[in-house]
């Protein structure tokens, strides 16, 4: 039923692979030694907490073995010695547009965000490589209270709360890659909503690799207090190169009682990178956490968003899809623990595999003894556009409590002749007819998406299934 | 009720642990505070044996996932934990440890 993964040939006309010329401030040396975390410590000016985190948790990776699920094959071409775990573009964050220096400024009018600066967002930090090159916050954010800035200067500013929150959620021995994150992180946002606020726009972030066999580490942090709401959207492209790369991010989200914070992403890195990331949120009483995932890109991706639902009628929901084309694994899911009455939670998840892609759907809804009233229901949806192209649904359920109804569904289809018939008869070509009916079933998704993600993502899908007819 | 011996108090230094097997029932006896505590030697988030972990003040640290408990009421200090270990009483009789299962 697996197939053979091609190795993806590098496309001349990728729409995002440009690639800067690298003029870097500093780039630590390839591999991963106590003195490379000591140093990007230093050239970050930490206090002595984070310094000691950073080694701690390089020990913890060291000592944890490579995973032996999942994709073994491909992760087992990553070559921890030859990437450089840290590069530094500016001296200082910016804060006005007119600052940014000329080929950052480049990179960021292909990603479109001036423009959607001038539109309608509220702040945006955006990192090149793996700082943080340009922030800005808007007024009404400060007004409300609402902290929000990248980590690096969150552990300065706001130690306390940093030092409160950060690793709560994701231990770095939570895993060999939580503890690689813990130790080399750069970059990465910090969300502070006080009670009762709600921020009304969407907060984002892009972010990106340049460098040959540069890691990316962001370390993201939200904590939501009481009642608080807000929405963060983090969308991110690579250039193309042809050797691997590794991006490891950690993402923890804590939304108190009453409180709620969606968080969406549009992953599309280009196909040789390694995207191994832990997501993880809590959820206290009456809390809700949504998590809006969208898996495009990469070589390899293996990404869980998991919801902790500690707090009697807390919420999670889970909606995530994943497009695996030539030369790609998704390997995506959703994690769902209740571990309180009345809690419920709803799992998504839709994934397409063409031209010999291979999706994979993990997941884990667990509901612990006590946890009395527990719903939850998990759909998880497959598409397979042709006989190369592969799909695994791999779905667990752990119910420890009787008193909880639990629903799973699950199918595997390839698209409908009837609907692409009548596409057709309506005078589409097939190509069309095929992504439009693709789109359609990405629409769960793309409706829950700001318009210019929607439009991007529904171009993306009618890019990818070009060529898949026929 | 166990009526015999586990260990003997030096064999449970202070800020160290010593894992124990009592009625079939596997115990960690860890040192903390000048008192000894006795919790269930299996994480409760999957399994783990605890005694691989470092105990630091109160707090053990499970090595498989980085789950965090509190040796004295076998309270969750920290995920992917959610479920607290279960403790058990512990009698000191001379250098003499007993648990009660």
């Amino acid at each position: 039923m697996a197939t053979q993964l091609k190795t993806a040939p590098i496309v001349e006309d990728y729409r995002h692979g440009f690639h800067d010329p690298e003029n870097y401030v500093f780039k630590s040396e390839k591999g991963l030694t106590p003195e490379i975390v000591e140093r990007i410590s230093a050239m970050k000016d930490e206090p002595q907490w984070m310094r000691e985190f950073r080694l701690k948790a390089h020990e913890i990776f060291l000592s944890k073995p490579m995973p032996t699920w999942g994709d073994t094959a491909l992760l087992s071409e990553i070559d921890f010695s030859n990437i450089h775990y840290f590069v530094k573009s500016t001296d200082r964050a910016e804060r006005s547009w007119d600052d940014v220096p000329d080929d950052i400024k480049r990179t960021f009018d292909r990603l479109g965000i001036p423009e959607a600066e001038r539109k309608f967002l509220s702040g945006v930090s955006a990192q090149y490589e793996s700082e943080v090159v340009y922030h800005n916050v808007s007024k009404e954010l400060d007004e409300l209270g609402v902290l929000f800035c990248d980590m690096d200067t969150a552990v300065k500013q706001h130690p306390e709360i940093v030092q409160k929150y950060l690793a709560t959620v994701i231990p770095p021995g939570d895993n060999k890659f939580a503890a690689l994150n813990s130790a080399v992180w750069s970059g990465g946002s910090f969300i502070y909503v006080p009670p009762g606020v709600e921020v009304k726009m969407p907060l984002q972030a892009y972010f990106r690799i340049n460098a040959e066999n540069m890691g990316q580490f962001e370390r993201t942090l939200i904590i939501a207090d009481k009642g608080a709401k807000v929405h963060y959207i983090e969308g991110c492209t690579a250039p193309k190169f042809s050797t691997s790369s590794l991006h490891s991010a950690v993402v923890e989200l804590i939304a108190m009682e009453g409180a709620s914070i969606r968080y969406t992403t549009i992953q599309n890195w280009y196909r040789n990178i390694f995207n191994l990331v832990t997501k993880r949120a809590i959820a206290y009483k009456n809390a809700t956490v949504e998590w809006v995932d969208g898996n495009i890109g990469s070589r390899l991706t293996m990404k869980y968003p998991a919801i902790y639902l500690m707090g009697e009628g807390a919420r999670g929901e889970i909606l995530s899809m994943a497009f695996a084309g030539e030369g790609q694994h998704q390997d995506a899911g959703a994690k769902v623990i209740h571990a309180a009455p009345n809690t419920t939670s709803v799992v998504t998840n839709k994934s397409v595999s063409a031209h010999g892609g291979k999706t994979t759907y993990r997941g884990l809804v667990e509901i612990h003894p006590g946890a009395v009233g527990a719903k939850t229901r998990v759909k998880c949806d497959a598409l397979i556009m042709d006989e190369e192209s592969a799909s695994d649904t791999k779905p667990t359920m752990k119910i420890h409590e009787q008193r909880s109804t639990v629903e799973h569904e699950a199918s595997v289809s390839k698209i409908g002749e009837e609907q692409l018939f009548y596409a057709m008869s309506r005078g589409l070509n097939e190509a069309d007819a095929t992504a439009m009916i693709v789109n359609g079933f990405f629409d769960f998704f793309v409706k829950e998406l700001p318009m210019e993600y929607a439009v991007e993502l529904n171009r993306l899908v009618k890019m990818e299934m070009e060529g898949s007819v026929g | 009720m166990a009526d015999y011996p586990v260990a003997k108090t030096s064999e449970v230094p202070e800020g160290r642990t010593l894992r124990v097997v009592v009625q079939g029932v596997e115990v960690l006896l860890c040192k903390c505070e000048g008192n000894v505590y006795a919790i269930e030697d299996v994480c409760t988030h999957d399994g783990a044996p605890l005694d691989q972990g470092e105990l630091q003040g109160c707090e053990i640290t499970c090595a498989r996932h980085g789950a965090v408990f509190d040796v004295r009421s076998g309270a969750v200090l920290a995920l992917p934990a959610v479920v607290p270990v279960p403790t058990y009483k512990v009698r000191i009789v001379g250098d003499d440890v007993f648990v009660d299962v």
